[in-house]
């Protein structure tokens, strides 16, 4: 964080940073910024659909949320849905990346076959779970369904289920992703200690949690916010392409609520309500992140 | 000399402006208006052939039909265009969508235009129950396009497999009941019946029965507060749907369309759906194909079927030519033939009586029965109560989704009916409740 | 030696298995793509290839008008990720070669963008676009991207390790700070430049839920939802020997930019993972 720029490089220039840094700066600022704060003032608003009509409504959209089942159904498929992601995702893309960090021919070949599907959008994985386990016809419903002798498979009436679906979907979208950023962090961990640990008698799973996973903690805490990002927002199209948040509300994840509040129940202060509820969340986590990634990289999305 | 020349130069000048300018004058502009509508697919392959034979038979008007995503992101759209002042002349909303056009006082009610463009015209050449759905005081504001209602689809070969007589469908849940029951014990399917528009087939159980659904005369004569779902009417619906999907005989099928593929794969034998989805299952469906009105709760009144789909709204703030415009191409739809070709190609009802007319003297409905199940149940039922013409709702997009959840509970006996409706009806009044206050 | 032998093959078995596993339901997606409607719905699922790849490929490419789909996102997807880089470079310049006031603003300021994902403030932005007239424009689809604090972070990162002689030197030669950033600098970061441009590239392919909201004619259209448009049946059940064509169709620009430049990408990434 801390640039020593003790002479300038280039005197003489005093205007040039500021003409450097407008364009970026005023996209923020348009774009970001001054939308949110409307965002903010309009969650203390209520309105018609058409913006007829628009009244102050104090902090009753929070009140309302906070104490909705719906939202609470909400906020927990969204933690549910986002760990799984984030978790089961972490620990398969972690296995393949160590499997892959060896000295074997054809690595390059690997690395290609794992690596594709990042370019795989979230709404080309939403249709394409979509199909293998669509109800009545789909290949996975009807593999289960042999398997388990008649068990029909239908995620369509079957809210846990659906939820499960579309988090599997999901952790295989960014399976390609999570494998990059972990085979890039395996190699970057120095020989020495490995070979150290082996020396000192250490067997694979004890050099992995004492030595690997340690030294991998910058890595897995970034993946870990990106992961969390993905699922809370762009998974919105698998979402919207695989179950329109139903059934029920089964897979209603805060993001695609928020949508429908907005767009389809023409609710503008609920949803921007809804918009400062996540923007707290999700400030927390990248605090959170920041704090624990002192040098890093920041490929996010 | 000089004095000549530049004399001459401008002459020249001015002449070449002048023969610059006479196309623009002498081309009269053609007088461009924009539809948005939602329809898709097979049903949007119509719409674009009679807007082409319209913007042909008119040659001053130049009609653009936009295909702008479902009845939602039309919806949408179309708000957020009306408030940035770029609406298109005419939208298309959904039924449900009805209040919340009637209240957003961007529009201009289809009644007063004729007389806004020098005009008159007869409304009485409209189906009745059509024109009632979308009038209020008896004034039509918006012009029916596509309405459709429901009915029972059921699978002829299995009724047969199972020893029933393929033409002797169920008239009432009683006999529904029977029948899935040996349709069940004869393995021929594992399930029997299902829905489309689960939370549409329970409004339309409540108009079936001319039960009202919402307060304000189901929100007609004013805006409705308070839902009346979770009265006996409602709890006793549900018990008795609750109680089929114990027996095994009714199995939910997930929201809209999704039932679909169940009835065409033969797995469930009965389905409530749409009409419209009619050419589609008998096109996507290996057995006969048989239909009949929607089963009935013995012991209860006689109501009538609701019309479903949706109908064109005309946006205020236009220019006299663009009304004209907008005129023609609403009466253009109410042609006969034009109404026809809409009904052959889609399956929604044909809105002008006169096209019925034409349907009948043809033998259209003779050619296939199923066409005219539909209709017949929709003419033959009453007309005249608010609880059988449809409720009216502002936040109704809202509203189904607790009547959806409502149903899903106490068929999955996550809650008893009851509890189920209790806590949709209480959703639904905080909401009606806020969009009334938020109308004064 | 033979041990060893035994543990690679293990290893191979195990990692083709996974690959496997994991592409197939790309592997099935492909497949149903080359079936005919009623082959999509045979019970059981059919596994053997068909031979409607193309029909279907045709049929999706008409259904949604994919030619100029492509075309939108494309021009979408590439020129956001130019406009990207252009950007973050130029800021990323500034914020590790000038002192200037407010350079320490730098984090908050990518907190604050980070803390600001689209949905965060949808409804406002939304509005902004009716308000300019931006709606069904390449402005709306484009301009609320260009500010990319990743790019930034990732070539200031890259910039600190860039040693300062490089700059004196050209300062001697008499190089204003623009030749040097030019000439100089840019160049070098070729790889970085490359790496971020698969990302944004493939970010804004994938963008859907702005694309949905403000575009709403066909000629907008940008990719994701031609998907959702392809799979948006009214009444009957989904063509999905249809939608998986246009589906695979779909995913094959942001593939050819991953693949074009998976070096660098890769290089890139990993580059960055080192301290």
């Amino acid at each position: 964080m801390a640039d020593n720029i003790e002479e300038e490089r280039f005197p003489g220039h005093p205007l040039l940073p500021y003409i450097l840094i407008l364009p970026s700066v005023a996209v923020i600022v348009v774009f970001l910024v001054v939308p949110f704060l409307q965002s903010v003032i309009g969650s203390f608003f209520r309105s018609t659909a058409f913006g007829t009509k628009t009244v102050y409504v104090g902090l009753d959209n929070y009140t309302r949320l906070l104490t909705a089942s719906d939202y609470h159904n909400s906020a927990i498929a969204t933690l549910l849905f986002a760990g799984f992601v984030m978790v089961v995702g972490l620990a398969v893309s972690l296995a393949i990346a160590h499997l892959l960090n060896q000295k074997i021919r054809g690595l390059g070949f690997y690395q290609v076959a794992f690596i594709w599907t990042y370019a795989i959008s979230p709404a080309a994985a939403g249709a394409i779970w979509a199909l293998m386990f669509a109800p009545s016809t789909g290949i996975v419903p009807f593999i289960v369904a042999a398997l388990s002798g008649g068990y029909l498979l239908n995620w369509m009436t079957n809210g846990p289920l659906a939820l499960l679906v579309v988090s599997i979907a999901a952790t295989w979208n960014m399976l390609g992703y999570n494998i990059v950023f972990f085979l890039a962090g395996l190699q970057n961990i120095p020989e020495e200690f490995i070979d150290s640990a082996r020396v000192d008698g250490a067997g694979p799973w004890r050099t992995f949690w004492d030595i690997t996973f340690p030294m991998l903690s910058p890595t897995t805490t970034f993946l870990l916010f990106v992961n969390m990002i993905y699922a809370f927002f762009q998974v919105f199209g698998l979402i919207d392409i695989m179950t329109h948040g139903g059934p029920g509300d089964a897979t209603n994840i805060l993001i695609y609520k928020l949508y429908r509040d907005a767009f389809l129940y023409l609710d503008s202060g609920a949803a921007s309500a809804q918009s400062i509820i996540v923007f707290v969340v999700i400030s927390m986590a990248a605090v959170v992140q920041l704090r624990f990634a002192t040098r890093r990289a920041i490929y996010a999305r | 000399m000089l004095i000549n020349i530049r004399r001459w130069l401008m002459i020249g000048l001015a002449l070449i402006l002048g023969a610059c300018l006479m196309p623009e004058v002498a081309l009269a502009k053609k007088i461009e208006i924009t539809w948005w509508h939602a329809m898709s697919g097979s049903n949007g392959k119509v719409v674009d052939a009679i807007v082409k034979d319209f913007n042909a038979t008119h040659p001053d008007f130049e009609l653009k039909a936009l295909y702008t995503g479902s009845y939602e992101e039309t919806m949408t759209k179309y708000i957020a265009a009306y408030r940035s002042r770029t609406a298109p002349s005419l939208v298309q909303v959904y039924e449900i969508g009805t209040q919340q056009m009637l209240s957003s006082g961007a529009v201009i009610p289809v009644h007063e235009i004729p007389g806004m463009v020098g005009e008159s015209w007869d409304w009485a050449q409209y189906v009745i129950p059509i024109t009632n759905y979308y009038s209020t005081d008896g004034k039509l504001w918006s012009m029916p396009f596509n309405s459709s209602t429901t009915m029972l689809y059921y699978n002829k070969d299995l009724y047969a497999k199972a020893g029933l007589d393929p033409n002797k469908p169920p008239k009432t849940w009683a006999e529904l009941e029977e029948h899935g029951k040996k349709l069940i014990s004869s393995g021929a399917v594992p399930h029997v019946l299902s829905f489309g528009w689960p939370d549409w087939q329970l409004e339309q159980t409540f108009a079936a029965h001319d039960q009202l659904f919402a307060n304000n005369e189901n929100g007609r004569k004013g805006l409705a507060t308070k839902v009346l779902i979770n009265g006996e009417f409602g709890t006793m619906v549900l018990t008795t749907w609750a109680r089929l999907a114990k027996e095994g005989i009714f199995i939910y099928g997930g929201p809209e369309y999704a039932a679909n593929a169940a009835f065409q794969a033969g797995q469930i034998a009965m389905l409530m759906q749409s009409t419209s989805s009619l050419a589609g299952i008998e096109k996507g469906s290996p057995f006969k194909v048989g239909t009949t009105f929607l089963p009935r709760f013995e012991g209860y009144p006689s109501g009538n079927s609701v019309i479903g789909g949706a109908s064109l709204w005309v946006t205020k703030g236009q220019s006299k030519d663009e009304l004209r415009a907008v005129w023609a191409f609403l009466k253009y739809l109410g042609r006969p033939e034009v109404a026809v070709q809409w009904h052959k190609g889609t399956g929604y009802f044909p809105s002008v009586n006169s096209a019925v007319q034409t349907l009948l003297d043809e033998g259209w409905f003779s050619k296939d029965q199923n066409y005219l199940t539909a209709f017949l149940q929709i003419l033959s039922g009453r007309r005249d109560t608010a609880a059988a013409t449809g409720v009216r709702m502002g936040p109704f997009v809202q509203i189904r989704e607790f009547e959806r959840t409502a149903i899903e509970k106490s068929v999955s006996g996550q809650l008893t009916p009851k509890a189920a409706l209790d806590e949709a009806a209480r959703k639904a009044d905080q909401l009606l409740s806020d969009f009334a206050k938020l109308q004064q | 030696m033979a041990s060893r032998l035994w543990k690679e093959g293990a290893s191979h078995v195990v990692l083709i298995t996974l690959v496997l596993i994991i592409t197939f339901p790309v592997i099935y997606a492909l497949i149903v793509s080359t079936l005919t409607y009623q082959q999509a719905y045979e019970f059981p699922p059919r596994l053997i290839p068909g031979t409607e790849l193309w029909p279907n490929v045709l049929e999706a490419w008409e259904r949604i008008n994919m030619g100029r789909v492509f075309f939108v996102t494309g021009v979408v997807s590439a020129g956001t990720a130019v406009v990207k880089i252009v950007l973050s470079l130029m800021a990323a310049f500034a914020y590790t070669h000038f002192k200037f006031r407010g350079r320490a603003l730098l984090f908050p300021l990518t907190m604050i963008t980070q803390m600001l994902p689209l949905p965060v403030r949808i409804l406002p932005t939304f509005e902004m676009m009716a308000s300019f007239h931006w709606i069904n424009t390449y402005s709306a689809l484009t301009f609320p991207f260009f500010a990319s604090t990743t790019g930034i972070l990732l070539f200031r990162q890259f910039y600190m390790t860039v040693p300062r002689d490089l700059s004196d030197a050209a300062r001697v030669d008499g190089a204003g700070p623009l030749r040097y950033f030019i000439q100089i600098l840019i160049p070098l970061s070729r790889t970085n430049i490359a790496a971020l441009f698969v990302i944004e590239f493939i970010f804004m392919w994938s963008q859907y839920l702005w694309p949905l909201i403000v575009t709403t004619t066909a000629d907008m259209r940008m990719m994701q939802i031609g998907i959702k448009m392809l799979i948006a049946t009214d009444q009957i059940a989904p063509a999905w020997n249809v939608i998986m064509a246009g589906t695979i169709v779909a995913m094959l620009p942001p593939l050819l930019v991953l693949m074009l430049f998976r070096k660098s990408f890769a290089e890139g990434i990993a580059m960055q993972s080192q301290k």
